[in-house]
């Protein structure tokens, strides 16, 4: 009878040590990622609703393995407002109410700046999805090496235009551009391109000009007076940056003034709904890091479109939301790499990031002019034709050829 | 309502006030920084207002305020204090030769022009690039007091302190007769001997000053100044919202409207994170609609209905 009991107590040993050891654990807990973005805009709402649909994805594949266990993602989500101050305000409540291990998210420079003294406080390991302005850079200092940020600054996209025009040129000898001319709205947003515009082209052997307009986003909408100037000068390529509203009106009054230069480009944050669906827009050139024609030829892209369109009924129209939802899948393949969210560790791993993301193109980081740790360095030039966006640059991710030039009217 | 306990309130508040980091987080401390430094704004509107000129320039003064502090550090080497003192004295300078040209104007034409001087402030800042640093705003080293959200709030409450000091003082001096007397006929107060126009520029002068200094405690605080941030229309907007569901015409009207108004703010933004701006602006246009008076002077209303029948 004792050995009876003694062979079944070896037995019940054993199988648990096995049942310990081999076998894959239920999740239990959850790790939280605080994700701050501007709910009101659309950036930021895409944005964070593309974070919640990877969580949703990891954790129905089985969450990510840490301390021996399988623990969830929970995403716990503030709005900045735009504002720096709110900006703030969420940091401190997602760190020290929410309890958070990470933090994602961010899309305007103001808003960011707003929270650098509470990251800087916290050290938690940020992967930031937004703010392009080197200021944010400077605020960070070189030491900032818990911050992992993947939207290019606006240096390193303006070098990608050059790069990449310069590179359409010599795919295709037919695009000559010599006279660029930059109409740019009058606020701090146009002013800015227009000041990286003469550093980046002015010394590439580029005629340039400019001048500036009052976006219709800000009360105006008449842009005579620039379209007479750019149709003066000639320009190969003519580029505006403004804001959706203008996108439209502005191409109206082109045609209206006959107006046609070889290429028509635009910057602004976002476009119009249904700008695609214009006679007008064909032809139209963009800058911008997504595009959903990109789902024909990147595995990723199709899988992140497919699932944001069946889990939200809507289209996503905004690069921020593949940008968001890649920030989510590095942040869960850094915690399973480094098995905790220790912070020292998981910044280790954040470090060792290589992410096929559906942007079309493979995230890891390296050291930008100031912080150590910068993904995304490129833009991408796109074109609409047939009512779509087309990469047109990096040919890597090229989805059709440029149609150049642009149509007379 | 008995003074002696309208003292004890006051004091309480004061107390609870002051001593709030003994007992609330970062979090707590930092949505009060917030709701504290629009309450302090609200109140240097109202105190113009109280003379009947309704300005629209908040954001310029505060923005100037901000760019003086910054730039006083990153361009003068001014040490962090001795920055939030030059951000009064500027705001306050400046608004003393704008003053001498805009405080002859009246209603809408005052209004108008006070609203033209933020953008007027912001385009110069925006424009010399090399001093201001342009669109893209300047960057301190760091944030005041190490950054401590203990000491940083300490010090959006002295901005506060100022702003209550001087409100309750206006209320308190002759200040307080000589602007009512110019917002209920302009003419009388000048026939009884109220020389008009210092009374309004000197009411100009330190309510912009105040506003500054607060620009200086949002620099130091967040450690960077960019136009669009610090010139930004929510300088103007929120201040005249939260006075005017407070109450206006009063100190207590304006800290009553920041507390309920910022509060509900934060609430709602938890509570519905993709819908709470419109429930924060409808909230705003019913009460302005329905209760012109504000809060402040609803409550006094019942408190005089309640005394009525008492008696």
């Amino acid at each position: 009878m004792k050995k009876g009991f003694a062979i079944l107590a070896i037995a019940l040993l054993v199988i648990g040590t096995l049942a310990m050891t081999g076998c894959e654990k239920k999740p239990v807990g959850t790790i939280k990622i605080g994700g701050i973005w501007p709910l009101g805009d659309i950036t930021g709402r895409q944005g964070s609703m593309a974070a919640q649909l990877a969580i949703e994805e990891i954790n129905a594949a089985g969450g990510v393995m840490v301390d021996g266990g399988k623990k969830l993602l929970e995403l716990v989500v503030v709005d900045d407002e735009l504002k720096a101050d709110k900006a703030a305000a969420a940091v401190e409540k997602l760190v020290t109410v929410d309890g958070v291990e990470v933090l994602v998210g961010g899309m305007a420079s103001g808003a960011e700046l707003g929270k650098i003294p509470a990251f800087k406080k916290y050290g938690l390991p940020v992967v930031s999805t937004g703010a392009a302005s080197y200021t944010v850079e400077n605020a960070l200092g070189g030491d900032a090496s818990w911050y992992f940020h993947l939207h290019p600054w606006d240096y390193n996209q303006g070098a990608s235009y050059a790069e990449g025009w310069a590179a359409i040129q010599e795919k295709f000898p037919d695009i000559k551009i010599e006279k660029l001319f930059l109409a740019y709205e009058e606020g701090a947003f146009g002013k800015a391109s227009w000041d990286a515009t003469k550093v980046l082209f002015g010394g590439g052997g580029y005629v340039i000009d400019g001048a500036p307009f009052k976006s219709a986003a800000l009360g105006g909408g008449d842009y005579a007076s620039v379209l007479e100037a750019a149709k003066k000068f000639g320009p190969d390529l003519f580029l505006w940056a403004g804001y959706d509203a203008d996108a439209l009106p502005m191409l109206e009054q082109a045609k209206a003034m006959k107006f046609n230069p070889g290429v028509y480009l635009g910057a602004p944050p976002g476009w119009p709904a249904d700008f695609g669906k214009s006679k007008l827009a064909e032809n139209v050139m963009l800058y911008g890091m997504w595009a959903p024609s990109m789902n024909d030829t990147n595995v990723a892209s199709k899988k992140f479109y497919d699932g944001f369109v069946a889990k939200f009924k809507e289209e996503p129209a905004t690069y921020f939301a593949p940008l968001s939802y890649s920030a989510i899948y590095i942040v869960a393949e850094a915690i399973s790499a480094a098995k905790t969210t220790e912070k020292a560790a998981l910044i280790s791993a954040l470090a060792a990031t290589s992410y096929d993301s559906p942007l079309g193109e493979t995230i890891s980081f390296s050291k930008s002019n100031v912080i150590p740790y910068q993904g995304i360095r490129r833009q991408k030039i796109l074109q609409w034709q047939n009512g779509r966006q087309e990469v047109i640059w990096p040919f890597e991710a090229a989805t059709e050829s440029p149609v150049h030039p642009f149509p007379a009217w | 309502m008995n003074r002696n306990l309208l003292r004890a309130l006051a004091f309480a508040a004061g107390a609870l006030a002051v001593s709030l980091p003994a007992f609330a987080g970062a979090y707590p401390l930092q949505v009060a920084r917030n709701v504290i430094m629009y309450m302090a704004l609200a109140l240097t509107w109202d105190m113009l207002l109280r003379s009947g000129q309704i300005s629209f320039g908040i954001a310029g003064l505060f923005g100037l305020g901000a760019y003086a502090t910054a730039l006083g550090v990153l361009r003068a080497g001014m040490g962090d204090w001795l920055s939030l003192a030059f951000a009064p004295v500027f705001a306050g300078a400046a608004a003393l030769l704008i003053g001498f040209l805009i405080l002859r104007l009246r209603a809408m034409y005052f209004s108008i022009v006070t609203l033209a001087l933020a953008e007027i402030f912001r385009i110069v800042i925006h424009n010399l690039h090399d001093f201001t640093g342009g669109p893209e705003g300047v960057v301190l080293d760091g944030v005041m007091l190490g950054g401590s959200a203990a000491a940083l709030y300490w010090l959006t409450l002295g901005g506060l302190a100022v702003a209550l000091g001087a409100s309750w003082w206006f209320e308190k001096s002759k200040f307080h007769f000589a602007l009512t007397a110019i917002r209920n006929n302009e003419t009388a107060a000048r026939s009884s001997g109220v020389d008009i126009f210092r009374w309004l520029l000197a009411t100009f002068v330190i309510t912009s000053a105040i506003q500054g200094l607060l620009g200086g405690i949002y620099v130091q605080s967040y450690g960077f100044a960019t136009p669009d941030s610090v010139f930004d229309a929510n300088f103007t907007l929120l201040p005249l919202a939260i006075a005017l569901l407070g109450g206006i015409h009063s100190t207590i009207g304006p800290v009553f409207g920041a507390i309920l108004l910022g509060l509900s703010s934060e609430w709602l933004k938890l509570r519905l994170p993709y819908g709470h701006l419109v429930v924060y602006g409808v909230i705003i246009v019913v009460v302005i609609l329905f209760m012109p008076q504000g809060l402040y002077g609803l409550a006094r209303k019942g408190l005089r209905r309640a005394e009525g029948r008492a008696e």
